[in-house]
């Protein structure tokens, strides 16, 4: 039985109780549009602070189990899902707070605001939860919720397209998800995920001996591969990216900034969950796959972002070649023991970083009313604050020292060389890692160039709005902040995985006892 | 277990027929059609195991798969009534205002 008390129950009940009772709240306030917005946009801000803080006073205390645990419960309280809990919520809440100024004139606020709440409640317990069942209906909360999230500009034809693309491939991944459940259910005869992961690596070792047992194998590789497609929508990995720049580019921009950094890193904990540790006890020669992918991942982003016109466009696919150097770490985790540490690093500077970006092309777009290049020529003069939260963005995310980003991809780039001792096809990939950063650094520098060095006619100063300065500000600190002292950042990382991966068995076996 | 296989080969087969719908119609409601046509192939798979092995989970966690495909698909026929108002049209070929 779970406890009542334990982190995910409680913010399950705490943002789940919030989350319904807006639009309760809206049907008995008779307010105008703007001021419920307001209301709203604070009590949602106001909730997930809470939650947050409620995660981080309990790791400080120690309560949550160490790194990756697994029990016999559906939910298990530890690091790696606090580590995933706090990035995403902190993306909650810069999203949320941001869109008191971009929401300003919706229709219907209540309902926005609601499913914000109740799709971070699926992003968190992702990262929590155990068991496959457990596991497929945090995904479909943190899913169903921004299919409709996507669609909310109504009579916006783009957000209408977003939508629908994002909804068919969404509900493909959601497809693959089931049926590889089922495959490795069939298998194993559990849906635990620990229990299931001893089950195949016990098969594994007797398949040598025992013909039946090994006709199973074969499965089993098949759920994992259905698994990497499953999470490859979510996580924008390459061969099945294709919604993806239309989807972030048509829908709302605040809402952009959720999916690429909100529901990105809740599909690479599932993955890292599953996946991962699923592969190393099967048979870990077959994170060359991922590798594999991770290249082709970083390539086809970076190149596909030189061509856009778009900014969110632009910075979609960044996300995508993004979601790629994230990868080259799982790929490289069962030989090196930073690899999972590096990405755990990265996922939570990109989910601040993207968030910024996004979150300031909100700004731009109240401002200048698009989304163009060419549009953001002179804006470095004419909103200067925000110009120089994206700018910072942009440098961190093309991993410019001593900003955060540099050092989360240096932490993943040594962990692929390290790697090279073990694995000869390792340090290729930080070579890759390192050819695509510097070509990344082109569309980078070429959107900074437009804003501050490209004379515009008119420079005029335009207000800027106020709420998105302050997220603005904070994620500025910290991408500064923790690119000049990273070390609480990676600590906090390398305690939140497991290191050791020859230790990883015996501790499953110990926790389901 | 040609029981087994047999189910399993029906499902395979569900599969493939929502692989094919998938990719050869452009017509959304056809496209979500497709979607649960794969949906529901793996909860027979889930059902046929759960059977097979004797035991409850795997039903039960089918029948969480069904409740939730069809909240999924309650939005996603949503968006499609909300396309149609806009576009007047259902084919997915004409919702591409957005290139690169």
């Amino acid at each position: 039985m779970i406890d009542l008390s334990s982190t995910p129950i409680l913010i399950i009940i705490l943002l789940g109780t919030v989350g319904l009772s807006i639009p309760v709240l809206d049907a008995i306030k008779k307010e105008k549009g703007k001021k419920k917005n307001k209301l709203f946009s604070g009590i949602t801000f106001g909730t997930l602070i809470v939650a947050i803080l409620i995660i981080i006073f309990r790791v400080i205390g120690g309560e949550p189990l160490p790194s990756m645990s697994f029990g016999p419960d559906v939910l298990v309280d530890d690091m790696f899902g606090s580590f995933f809990a706090i990035t995403l919520l902190i993306v909650s809440i810069m999203v949320s707070a941001s869109s008191w100024n971009y929401m300003r004139g919706i229709v219907n606020p209540a309902s926005y605001y609601s499913l914000i709440l109740l799709s971070t409640i699926g992003m968190v317990l992702i990262a929590y939860s155990t068991d496959f069942v457990m596991l497929f209906i945090a995904w479909e909360l943190m899913s169903i919720p921004t299919y409709a999230l996507a669609a909310y500009a109504k009579r916006d034809p783009i957000s209408n397209e977003a939508a629908i693309k994002y909804f068919m491939f969404g509900a493909l991944s959601s497809a693959i998800l089931v049926l590889a459940i089922g495959l490795v259910y069939g298998v194993t005869g559990t849906t635990n995920i620990g229990e299931s992961i001893l089950i195949l690596a016990n098969n594994n070792l007797q398949s040598q001996s025992n013909q039946l047992i090994g006709g199973f194998i074969p499965i089993s590789y098949l759920a994992i591969g259905l698994f990497v497609a499953g999470f490859g929508f979510k996580m924008g990995l390459v061969p099945f990216h294709m919604w993806l720049p239309d989807t972030y580019e048509g829908a709302p921009t605040t809402i952009g900034a959720l999916l690429a950094a909100g529901t990105k890193k809740a599909g690479f904990a599932a993955a890292i969950r599953v996946v991962v540790i699923g592969m190393f006890v099967l048979s870990p020669d077959w994170s060359i796959v991922l590798a594999i992918l991770a290249i082709i991942t970083m390539t086809v982003g970076n190149l596909a972002a030189l061509l856009q016109k778009s900014v969110p466009r632009i910075m979609a696919y960044s996300s995508i070649a993004q979601a790629g150097y994230i990868l080259i770490g799982l790929a490289v985790a069962p030989y090196a023991a930073m690899g999972l540490e590096g990405s755990l690093f990265h996922i939570l500077n990109h989910a601040v970083m993207k968030s910024v970006a996004f979150i300031a092309i909100a700004a731009f777009a109240i401002g200048i009313a698009g989304y163009s290049l060419d549009r953001y020529v002179g804006l470095g003069k004419r909103m200067p604050i925000t110009a120089i939260a994206f700018t910072i963005s942009l440098l961190a995310l093309a991993g410019v020292p001593p900003l955060n980003g540099f050092w989360s991809k240096l932490v993943i780039f040594e962990s692929a060389i390290d790697s090279g001792s073990v694995i000869s096809w390792g340090p290729y990939l930080a070579i890759a890692g390192l050819l695509n950063s510097a070509l990344s650094l082109g569309y980078y520098m070429w959107i900074i160039r437009k804003m501050y060095l490209d004379e515009s006619k008119d420079t005029s100063r335009i207000k800027e709005p106020k709420i998105i300065l302050c997220v603005l500000l904070f994620g500025m600190i910290f991408m500064v902040g923790f690119g000049i002292w990273h070390a609480p950042l990676l600590e906090f990382a390398s305690i939140s995985v497991p290191t050791q991966f020859d230790q990883i068995l015996p501790t499953l076996e110990a926790s389901l006892k | 277990m040609t029981e087994l296989i047999n189910y399993l080969t029906v499902s395979l087969i569900l599969v493939g027929i929502g692989v094919y719908g998938l990719i050869v119609k452009r017509n959304a409601i056809r496209m979500i059609f497709a979607i649960e046509i794969i949906a529901n192939a793996a909860n027979l798979n889930l059902i046929a195991f759960s059977r097979y092995l004797g035991d409850i989970q795997g039903q039960v966690f089918a029948l969480f798969a069904i409740a939730i495909a069809a909240a999924e698909v309650a939005v996603g026929l949503a968006i499609v009534v909300i396309a149609y108002r806009l576009y007047k049209e259902i084919d997915v070929e004409e919702y591409r205002s957005m290139r690169g």
